[in-house]
Parts: C-alpha cells; sequence; structure tokens
C-alpha cells in the first residue's frame, strides 16, 4: 500500500513537472514569437527615410465617370436604347486654394467643372442644359480683426447642422446646387455653391457668434456654364445670426436664428451628446412661423392661394454607433413641418399633374421634402477585408408614400489615386417621392486623381 | 576651588549639551538627506517620463506615419499637431491637422477630452466623433503620442528589469504597472518600461479591459528638443495583428501658442496657422 501510494505520488509529481515545462515552454514560445515580430518592426523603422511632407495651400484633383442608367418611359432620348438605359460620362475638374496673403489676411478659393455627356437636367426649364456645369463653390477674403475675430466677405458655403441626411439648420443651401454627381450626401454638400455674404465671428473659450449679412444682388438665373449665377443664392436678401455656447462637459448647443425678405423668423436648435463610447446622439431643429412648402411654390408662380401660415416644425434627430470593427451605423428620423400630409400628398397628382410638377420643380430649390415623414440609415466599413477598400451605403425612406432610394459606393483608395464603383435605385409608386424619379437604376464607375 | 569645579561642571554641562544638540542636528540632516534619496513612487517615475516625452506648454510638431503590412509599406500620412495641456484636467487637448495624403490634405480632427470632432473643409461638415472611432486606425495612434499618462492612470508597482529597447540594447528599467483612474482613459491597463535614472520611456504594452493586448509601443531616436533628450520616433506594433506597423516620427517640435478659442467645434471651419 505504502508502495502504491508513494509511485502514485512519484507519477503525479512527474506529470505535474511535465505540465509545468510544458506551460512555460508554451508562455516562452508566445514571448519569443512576440519579440520576433517586434524585432521584425524595428527593423523596418530603421528603414525609413527622414522626408517630411511639406505643406500645399492648394487640392486639386481629376475625376472621369461612366455609368448607365435604367430610364422611366418618356425619359430623355440621349444616349438611349430600346431597353430605357441611358449611358452617360462626365469629366470633373476641383480645385481649392486656402492660403495666407498677409499677416491676418486669408484668402479662399474653390472651384469645379462638371462636364457631362448628356447634360444633367434642367431644374428651372424643360430647356436642355449646357453640358459644362461651373460651379464657383467659394471666393472670399478673410481678415482677422484680432486673434479671437474675424471679418469674411464674398462667396461663402456656409453650412449649419449637426445631422447627416437632413438639415434644417442649413438656411443657407436654398438654391446652392447647381451641379449633382452623385446622391451621397457628403457629396452634395462638397459641390454647391457658397453664397455671397459678409460674415463676422468672434470666440472665446467654450463658444462663439457668428453674423451673417447675405443681400439681394440679382433676380435673373442664368444656368450657362460658366456663369457665376448670382441670383440662384442671392436673389433676396438673408441674415443668420448663430449663438454656441457650452453649458456642460460634452455638451455646445447652438441657437441659430434666420430671417430672410419673404418669411418670417425662424429660430434653430443643434445639439450632440455621447451617450456612451461607442454612440453619439444629435438632434438639430428649426421653427417658425411659415407657409406649407406647397403655398410658397404657388406663390412664387404668383398663383393665388389662401394663407396657410403657422408655426411648422422641422427637425432631424439620430444616433451614430461605431463598432471595433471600423463600422458606422446611423439612423435618423426627419421630420418637415412644411411638407404635405399623407393623404394631402396622395391626392396632389390626381388633382392637378401641372400643380404637382410645379411643386416637385420648387422643392428641388429648396432641397425639402414633399412630405413631412422619413427615415434615414446610413453606414459606412473602412478596410473591408483589404486596406483603404471602403463601403458606403444609404437608404432614404419617405414615410408618407413608403417610397425608397437606396444607394451604395465601394472606394478603393490609394494616396493619389482612387476608384469608386456606385449604385442607386429608386423605387416607390407612379407619383411618390423616389417613384417619380427619371431613373430607376444607376451605376457609375469613376477614377479620381488628386494632383 | 567651589569656583573651579564649578567651572568645570558648567563646562561639562556645556560640553553634554552641546554634544546633545550636535548628534540631534547630525540626526536631523541623516534624515533630510535620506528623505532626499528615497526612492521616487511608481507615480512620480510615471510623470517624470511625460515630462520627457511631452513638454509642459503648448507645443506643435509634425508627425510623419508610415503604416506597414506584412512588411510592406501601405499608408503613409503627414500631421500637423497643435498640443496643450488643459488647466483642469493637466490632460492633453490637441488638433490635428492632415498634410498628406492629398485626398485628406486640411482635414481636421479635435481632440478635447471626450468631446472629439472632425472637420472636412471640402464639405463644410463637422462630425462629432466617438471615442470608439478615436480607437480605429491612426487616430487612436494619437494617445500614444501627446498623453499625459500620469493624468488619467495610476502605476500601481514599478519593479527593476532589464529590457530590450527600441535599438535592441538592453535597458535598465522600472516596469510600471497602470490602471486607468479616470473615465477619460483610453486603455484599460498599460505597462510601461521607464529607464533607471533618467526616466527616458522605452517601450509600453496597452491593453483592454479584457486584458487583449491592444499595441506595443516602443519610444526611440532620442535628441535633444526644446531642451531636453525627447523620443522623435515610435514604432506601435498591433497586437492583435503584429504584421501591421505604424512609425511615427516627429519633427518641428517648436514651443508655440495653441489659444483655447482654437480647441472648438466652431473655430475648426477657419483653421489657419501661420
Amino acid at each position: 500500500m505504502l508502495n502504491r501510494k508513494y509511485v502514485a505520488s512519484q507519477r503525479f509529481i512527474c506529470i505535474a513537472t511535465a505540465s509545468l515545462c510544458l506551460i512555460t515552454a508554451s508562455h516562452s514560445h508566445a514571448a519569443d514569437k512576440s519579440d520576433d515580430a517586434d524585432l521584425s518592426a524595428l527593423a523596418l523603422a530603421d528603414q525609413l527615410p527622414s522626408q517630411v511632407q511639406a505643406n500645399s495651400n492648394w487640392r486639386m484633383f481629376a475625376e472621369a465617370a461612366v455609368g448607365s442608367s435604367h430610364q422611366r418611359s418618356g425619359g430623355s432620348q440621349d444616349n438611349q436604347d430600346n431597353r430605357g438605359n441611358q449611358g452617360n460620362r462626365r469629366l470633373s475638374f476641383d480645385v481649392q486654394y486656402d492660403g495666407s496673403v498677409a499677416t491676418g489676411w486669408r484668402a479662399v478659393f474653390s472651384d469645379r467643372l462638371d462636364i457631362d455627356s448628356p447634360a444633367q437636367g434642367n431644374a428651372l426649364s424643360n430647356s436642355a442644359r449646357e453640358n459644362g456645369i461651373n460651379t464657383i463653390k467659394e471666393a472670399y477674403i478673410s481678415w482677422a480683426v484680432q486673434p479671437n475675430t474675424m471679418l469674411d466677405l464674398g462667396r461663402i458655403n456656409v453650412r449649419n447642422g449637426v445631422a447627416l441626411g437632413y438639415n434644417p439648420t442649413d438656411y443657407f443651401r436654398s438654391g446652392a446646387q447647381r451641379s449633382v454627381v452623385s446622391a451621397d450626401p457628403v457629396s452634395m454638400r462638397e459641390n454647391r455653391q457658397g453664397s455671397i455674404m459678409l460674415r463676422a465671428q468672434s470666440l472665446w473659450d467654450g463658444g462663439s457668434f457668428t453674423a451673417i449679412a447675405s443681400p439681394e444682388l440679382a433676380s435673373d438665373r442664368n444656368t450657362a456654364t460658366f456663369n457665376p449665377d448670382v441670383a440662384a443664392t442671392n436673389s433676396r436678401s438673408r441674415y443668420l445670426f448663430t449663438l454656441s455656447q457650452r453649458v456642460a462637459d460634452g455638451i455646445t448647443p447652438q441657437v441659430l436664428l434666420f430671417k430672410d425678405a419673404q418669411h418670417p423668423v425662424q429660430w434653430g436648435l443643434n445639439v450632440t451628446a455621447l451617450l456612451n463610447d461607442s454612440t453619439v446622439a444629435y438632434f438639430e431643429w428649426s421653427g417658425g412661423q411659415n407657409s406649407s412648402s406647397l403655398n410658397q411654390a404657388y406663390r412664387a408662380q404668383n398663383i393665388p392661394v389662401i394663407d396657410d401660415q403657422q408655426f411648422r416644425h422641422h427637425l432631424a434627430s439620430g444616433v451614430t454607433y461605431t463598432t471595433s470593427s471600423k463600422i458606422s451605423l446611423t439612423a435618423e428620423l426627419q421630420y418637415n413641418g412644411s411638407g404635405l400630409d399623407q393623404s394631402a400628398w396622395k391626392n396632389l397628382p390626381t388633382q392637378s399633374l401641372p400643380l404637382y410638377g410645379l411643386y416637385r420643380g420648387a422643392l428641388q430649390n429648396s432641397q425639402e421634402s414633399p412630405t413631412q415623414r422619413a427615415a434615414f440609415f446610413y453606414g459606412t466599413w473602412q478596410d473591408v477585408g483589404i486596406s483603404h477598400l471602403d463601403l458606403s451605403a444609404m437608404q432614404r425612406m419617405d414615410l408618407d408614400d413608403q417610397s425608397r432610394m437606396t444607394w451604395c459606393e465601394v472606394r478603393y483608395h490609394l494616396n493619389q489615386l482612387e476608384w469608386a464603383l456606385q449604385w442607386q435605385h429608386n423605387g416607390g409608386s407612379r407619383f411618390s417621392q423616389y417613384g417619380a424619379a427619371p431613373r430607376i437604376d444607376t451605376v457609375q464607375a469613376s477614377v479620381r486623381y488628386f494632383f | 576651588m567651589k569656583s573651579t569645579i564649578t567651572k568645570i561642571s558648567s563646562v561639562l554641562v556645556n560640553a553634554r549639551f552641546t554634544a546633545r544638540v550636535t548628534a540631534l542636528a547630525a540626526f536631523a540632516a541623516f534624515t533630510l538627506a535620506s528623505a532626499a534619496w528615497a526612492a521616487p513612487t511608481p507615480q512620480e517615475i510615471l510623470a517624470a517620463s511625460d515630462v520627457v516625452r511631452n513638454p509642459d506648454y503648448p507645443f506643435g510638431l509634425t508627425n510623419t506615419l508610415v503604416e506597414y503590412r506584412n512588411g510592406k509599406q501601405t499608408d503613409t500620412s503627414t500631421l500637423a499637431v497643435y498640443s496643450r495641456a488643459d488647466a483642469n484636467s493637466g490632460q492633453f487637448r490637441s488638433l490635428i491637422r492632415y498634410i498628406a495624403p492629398a485626398r485628406d490634405a486640411n482635414k481636421l480632427i479635435l481632440f478635447s477630452g471626450k468631446d472629439l470632432w472632425f472637420y472636412d473643409p471640402s464639405s463644410k461638415a463637422s462630425i462629432r466623433m466617438s471615442p470608439q472611432q478615436r480607437l480605429l486606425g491612426q487616430a487612436s495612434n494619437g494617445d500614444v503620442v501627446t498623453v499625459n499618462l500620469a493624468k488619467d492612470y495610476q502605476a500601481t508597482s514599478a519593479v527593476e528589469e532589464d529590457t530590450q529597447d527600441g535599438d535592441r540594447q538592453t535597458k535598465h528599467c522600472n516596469k510600471l504597472s497602470l490602471s486607468a483612474s479616470t473615465p477619460d482613459a483610453t486603455y484599460h491597463h498599460i505597462e510601461m518600461w521607464i529607464e533607471v535614472g533618467n526616466n527616458h520611456p522605452v517601450k509600453a504594452k496597452f491593453f483592454s479591459e479584457s486584458g487583449k493586448l491592444l499595441k506595443t509601443a516602443y519610444y526611440r531616436r532620442y535628441e535633444k528638443q526644446l531642451g531636453i533628450d525627447r523620443p522623435t520616433e515610435t514604432v506601435i506594433i498591433d497586437g492583435l495583428d503584429p504584421s501591421w506597423v505604424t512609425v511615427m516620427r516627429y519633427s518641428n517640435l517648436v514651443k508655440r501658442d495653441v489659444p483655447e478659442i482654437w480647441l472648438q467645434r466652431d473655430y475648426l471651419p477657419r483653421f489657419k496657422p501661420e
């Protein structure tokens, strides 16, 4: 018995010792692997050359795109085959300059030229548009009166708002969209013309105040290629006052007051907050006395209407959630208090097709939705499978007529070159917001080169 | 006779008193000297290493990042960094401007605690980012550079050990174990090797809450910058994928004014340093 116990204990000791040796060897092997990885990394770093990239005041790129869209019946006959498919080609040039011209003085210039075949649609009339659209996005000078006080004069692309899909406080968006090359909201913000204005801004620790005066300068629109089309953005006087102030750690609300010559004062509010380390929430609201969008469209054509002015709300609120896998997802609810409710929108085309067309045309300029309720979803995924390959997708849903616009893009980028493939689908009933779009499906491939 | 005895007694008394006072003084001096030469605490070592990495006044520098995957260069960026320490928290707040590549030129990222903003001058979009987005890609590596670890982490232990530095030389270091002590701390736990004597950071390992190694950083190429020897290069090895290496090299380190008004969202559209 004693011998058995002794043998058993010896066996246990051997097994324990062997296990310990295995564990130690395993850790040692892992540590060796880790050391090897570190040494390899350090060897790479030893080879790094010393040059440092210099800053440039210029940013320029050229972009070429080809695509095809499946048209609804009755669309443009240019490049259209028997199946209703239309080919299109585009060449774009974009240049930006931002430099100091003297101590305290700064000059900013940003311009984009799009050459389309066939030409983009003309929102102002049914006549054909020129193939080239030049957009002066910005051209202004800035003077730092004091280190915390600046004056700007010229054409400035002012953009307000914290939401992603719909910006009720982006008061200067009206008339700003001259060329539409993509449904991506980022692209639409990039490629719009600024308004001519005088802007003053004062900043302090935790806050700022901005005052903008954008005068009436012209009344006749001109969509010729190189015409600055001042009337698009400066056909009426507009004033905007903005106040931001940090009220708590991480909370800096922005209050806006907007007035133009044709409408009563509009108030605005932007605020964002962190819900947790992965989630950002945002709320954007604008409100004030106003007529409905339909009434405004009628009055613009001198059609007599009954005044329906009342306090109307516009808001967009959502959350963006980011995962550790570089996926960001945004969900946003939108409300347009100037739009038509569900039944009025459904009845409009049956009451009068011309008025329906008039309404839709007016909204292209104001960039408002024809209806009241909508939802917006946006997702991005960086480095999908391989580095520098990004996937973006978006869906806009009209909750009043159940029509949808779906868009997605795959983009591969290197230091100076990018390739992108985009697809867009508009679906819905014949006279719905997206169902009425002339293109049902669009595919576009593009390549962009940065100089 | 009596007076002589009295004199002798008083001399003896004086001598004893003097001896006692002298002994007391010597003891006090020894105690003070001992206190002066007492080993620094782990937290003091950590704070001293922060001073080596970052000046304690506003500064600017250029950060050239080169990314390698499986031994091949896959990406390169150049950033201009403008940093100042927050008066209350002591933690750095930074404004980062992209110089290169061309597609990202003049884009800005503002790091101010958990108030993180991205600004694209092309679209005029100011987008608030979450701290999770800060951990993705190169934005996360800024934490390894301009951060005062002593403000967000508590050094719980210090053990002397030898380790290989970024030049494969053996350095005698204090190995510190750091635990996150504020909600703003990006990493749950850090191990840091700091050279004994000069408090030069040598190496650091950054861990998640689950204990996963997120990255290893080597601080190297020490050069005299703004008065003292500072590391001008950090080599970062991804913990999950060791073949992903980022080399950050700093240049143009200057003392400069970084006004408070720069470090807010509304200033981003007009940021244009000389």
